[in-house]
């Protein structure tokens, strides 16, 4: 038989170190890197595996060598920030491999594929594991298999934010044309000045000439008022739509990006990217892009001008320039740390502020009002601080600059002065050289401001498309298979699970639910049974093993068709800001009203609802505030029935509701999951009287699997929590 | 519903006293005999009542009292009991503990920032630690960097693995410009 082998490369001298404990005739399986030398230090370390026996090898002396028959029993045991696999021996210490978080993923395959190995098995382990550093430039990657930040953004920022102008090229290119022909035509009135001093008021001038230079001087001030009107009327309407279009993309981003994503980052700083950052992008594209090619075009424009008209002059006015450029260098990085850190408490403000607003009650409840405000405060000054630093500094180096560049202005009278005295140089051409350069201390003092906003800008965008590339949810698989209709037929085998990894919650689920069956689930809080109805979902994937529904792995199952055909109700109820109604169609948009006032009815929910004043058109306020807790899971119950799911998904559906309430239910609840495959959750056990098996978890396993009957005549788990439930409701009856 | 007032134990109910919670299987310290038989496995005895073998120790408040409340869990993670502090315990017990506590907390402190490149909203960090060097990616640093005083911080990185500046200013200047310029 040959096994499945999962090999790392190793050093030459750890690779003879194989060669020589090994037999030629054994078989490799099992060779990878640890990045703890022990458990103190970080180094290099080796753990291989052959066919006959395990090595732990590095450069030092002291390996170790075990045949496998001596192994008991291998395990990873998850430490704080990393882990250690141990390897337990029919006799004698322990051997322990240690290694951080980062191979955490890695070491709970090979521990697996061990154990698999010593009980003759194949290790069978996956071929490959996510990359953890990038194919191309080798930077470690933010995400494990993710894409590489420095690889995706070297395609420039820019680039992307233009790449968003595309779907209005015909404009955008007009823009630019205007641009370039109003820049080009600021330029020339002064060479018109200069040949009105020159040419025409000298002893002899021509009246004639006058008329024609002040015409042309008038005909220029009309075009360019024209080309400026249409320039910023098309350029609002461009850039406006490309922002509309940006935003759009993060939001759909955001919706599809896994639930993973969301366990890592904080709400509101997300809102923030969505706020400040697009601000940021959107003042850029729109007030300050435009500029930077009229700008530009001017400044090289000049240039060129005051080089053909007199070019020693020239020099002394750029004579300021280098030392400006090391200036601009050396407070560059400085600026930039400035406006990152703008950026980041900004968005500490903004979470601060989502969640004392959104828990407004909880602050109310405990009277923290005034502890909330310092809190804010705390985090407002913080942020008061570094606008006022990077402003501070932003404003000296532009002072210092600014003054600077005014020496080329001294430069060129007195020079400009002496070539005039000389003989050489003609008073108009002066003037005009003058003009030229207070129009060119007008785009570089700007191109100075427009720096700072610029840095501002890209740090935004560059935040907003780290969302935008962050892998999302595979909605558009073109492999997937589709399922239009689900029997509901679900199939759970040897499914394990962590959020973290190395932090199993759930392991080796074997569970096969027959389509129309009801399944109660019951198990101690935090034992994972929520955890399993999100594998359904497919809300995470598992990290072993499989759910299959009507025989296919759920992971090439199309996603939306799986999850159209999921109901589910979750254990905390939300609605959104909305009325009733729409509240209950939200899963199916164009439901008549008659279809939401039967869902309505089958949730027991119809009395309270035409309670209210407005009736089905009651506004819920956000998060369905207005409504009691019992009000919002009837709802939410509606809204799961009028979605007719095939899959029913019910986690603690009931737990706010009264027993008389609960029991209306149950017999809608009953009418409803005939031919649906129903999962329930429920503490109270009274509420999973109509499943068909209950499901007792415990430690992370299926401890019991059975009818109620069968399990309390087995008087197990389930025995014993519905004996204590028992107990506690005669004690209460008793105390009263 | 789980409240102990089966507990008979009757209070004068004029003054409002503080909740007490007494753990059910309050543990006399002194009875605790903590030992390696074999050198391999940690046990742990409470004298003349039970023992334990394959425990974990565990601080219930790392960062805040690394020192304090440390924690014994049997094999099913359920805790045992709970010692306030490590002087309730005896030398050789303590340094099983340390011994313990050190292996279970990789936490490196770091000691010098040789480099940090900061890159896309990613940085790129390379320090020497009390663990030797180590290079490691902070996405987002103003999110994966927990102040925990004035001038202690904990960097997690994108791994979970984690690292501990334990006085920024007592770093050296270059180590110091470097992190500031991150946060
Ligand atoms: N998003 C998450 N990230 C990390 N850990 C999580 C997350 N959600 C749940 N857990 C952990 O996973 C374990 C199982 O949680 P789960 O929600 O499945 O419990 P449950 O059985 O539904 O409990 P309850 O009856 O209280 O609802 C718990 O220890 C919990 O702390
Ligand atoms: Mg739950």
């Amino acid at each position: 038989m040959t096994l499945s082998a999962f090999i790392e490369d190793v050093p030459s001298g750890i690779a003879g170190k194989v060669r020589a404990s090994a037999g030629s005739e054994e078989q490799v399986l099992i060779q990878v890197a640890t990045d703890m030398a022990g458990r103190a230090s970080f180094g290099k370390r080796f753990l291989v595996v052959t066919d006959q026996r395990l090595l732990v090898l590095d450069s030092a002396t002291d390996d170790v060598d075990i045949p496998l028959t001596q192994i008991e029993r291998v395990r990873s045991d998850a430490l704080i920030g990393g882990g250690c696999l141990e390897v337990e021996l029919r006799d004698g210490a322990p051997v322990r491999v240690y290694y951080s978080n980062s191979l955490t993923p890695k070491f709970a395959e090979v521990a697996e594929g061990i154990g698999l190995l010593i009980q003759g098995e194949d290790p069978n382990l996956p071929l490959e594991l996510d990359r953890t550093h990038c194919a191309q430039c080798s930077r470690l990657l933010p995400e494990k298999g993710g894409i590489c930040p420095g690889c995706i953004r070297k395609r420039d920022t820019l680039k992307r934010l233009l790449s968003y102008m595309t779907p209005y090229k015909a404009r955008a290119l007009l823009l630019v044309g205007l641009t370039l022909v109003t820049a080009l035509i600021e330029l020339v009135p002064p060479y018109i000045a200069k040949h009105i001093i020159d040419d025409v008021l000298t002893e002899n001038g021509d009246l004639g000439l006058l008329y024609l230079y002040v015409g042309l001087l008038f005909g220029l001030a009309v075009i360019r008022w024209i080309g400026n009107v249409v320039r910023r009327w098309l350029n609002t309407w461009v850039g406006f739509r490309a922002m509309a279009d940006l935003r759009a993309d993060l939001f759909r981003s955001m919706q599809f990006l896994p639930l993973r994503f969301y366990d890592k980052r904080k709400v509101g700083s997300l809102i923030s990217r969505m706020n400040n950052d697009s601000d940021q992008v959107e003042g850029y594209l729109i007030f300050d892009a435009p500029f930077v090619l009229s700008n530009a075009t001017m400044i090289v424009g000049i240039l060129a001008l005051l080089f053909y008209m007199n070019w020693q002059l020239t020099l002394y006015v750029l004579l300021p320039v280098p030392p400006i450029l090391i200036g601009s260098s050396l407070i560059w990085n400085r600026l930039q740390g400035y406006w990152r850190r703008w950026s980041a408490r900004w968005a500490r403000l903004s979470t601060h502020l989502n969640e004392s607003i959104g828990g407004i009650r909880v602050v109310k409840a405990f009277a923290q009002e005034t502890r909330e405000g310092e809190r804010f405060d705390r985090r407002n000054h913080a942020l008061r601080d570094v606008s006022v630093s990077a402003e501070r500094s932003w404003l000296v180096f532009f002072m210092v600059t600014n003054f600077f560049m005014s020496f080329g202005a001294f430069f060129v009278w007195y020079f400009g002065g002496v070539q005039i005295l000389d003989g050489q140089l003609k008073l108009g051409e002066l003037m005009a050289f003058i003009s030229y350069l207070w129009m060119l201390y007008q785009p570089l003092k700007w191109f100075g401001d427009f720096y700072s906003f610029m840095v501002r800008a890209f740090a935004g965008a560059e935040r907003i498309f780290e969302v935008i590339d962050a892998r999302s949810e595979p909605f558009e698989d073109p492999r997937a298979t589709p399922i239009p209709h689900i029997r509901g037929h679900v199939h759970f085998r040897g499914a394990a699970f962590g959020y973290d990894p190395g932090k199993i919650v759930l392991r080796d689920i074997d569970l096969e639910v027959q389509p129309g069956e009801m399944i109660g689930l019951v198990g101690r809080s935090g034992v994972g049974k929520s955890t399993l109805i999100n594998l359904i979902t497919r809300f995470y994937d598992t990290s072993r093993g499989s759910v299959e529904i009507d025989g296919i792995d759920i992971q090439s199952l199309r996603l939306e068709d799986l999850r159209s055909q999921i109901g589910l109700v979750a254990q905390q109820s939300f609605l959104f800001n909305g009325t009733i109604a729409e509240n209950i169609a939200y899963g199916k948009s164009n439901a008549s009203f008659e279809e939401i006032l039967r869902a309505a009815r089958a949730a027991n929910a119809h009395e309270f609802i035409i309670g209210k004043n407005d009736g089905y058109d009651m506004v819920v306020g956000e998060q369905g505030n207005k409504l009691s807790g019992g009000e919002k899971q009837r709802i939410a119950i509606a809204r799961a029935i009028l979605h007719d799911p095939k899959i029913l998904i019910l986690d603690e559906a009931t737990s706010s509701l009264d027993t008389l309430t609960e029991k209306k239910i149950q017999e809608a609840i009953t009418r409803l999951v005939a031919g649906r495959t129903t999962f329930a959750i429920a503490h109270r056990l009274s509420t999973l009287r109509s499943a068909d098996r209950l499901v007792v978890l415990e430690a992370g396993k299926i401890a019991e699997v059975g009818t109620h009957e069968e399990l309390m005549a087995r008087e197990g788990i389930f025995y014993q929590l519905v004996q204590t439930q028992q107990a506690t409701s005669a004690v209460m009856a008793t105390e009263h | 519903m789980g409240s102990d007032n089966t507990q008979g134990e009757t209070k004068s109910l004029n003054a409002i006293t503080p909740i007490t919670v007494t753990h059910p299987e309050r543990v006399d310290i002194d009875a605790l005999r903590l030992f390696r038989e074999p050198a391999w496995v940690l046990r742990l005895t409470i004298e003349g009542d039970r023992s334990y073998t394959r425990i974990k120790i565990v601080r219930a408040a790392p960062l805040s009292h690394p020192d304090q409340y440390i924690s014994f869990l049997d094999a099913k993670d359920e805790e045992i009991c709970m010692i306030d502090s490590m002087d309730q315990v005896d030398e050789p017990a303590r340094a099983l503990i340390r011994e313990e506590l050190d292996r279970r907390y990789l936490t490196a402190l770091i000691r010098h920032v040789t480099s940090i490149r900061n890159e896309f909203g990613t940085s790129y960090w390379d320090v020497e630690t009390n663990r030797g060097q180590r290079e490691f990616v902070v996405q987002n640093v103003a999110e994966n960097a927990q102040w925990l005083g004035d001038h202690r911080l904990l960097i997690v990185d994108v791994d979970g693995n984690r690292f501990e500046i334990a006085d920024l200013t007592a770093l050296d200047k270059r180590s110091q410009a470097a992190v500031e310029q991150v946060l």
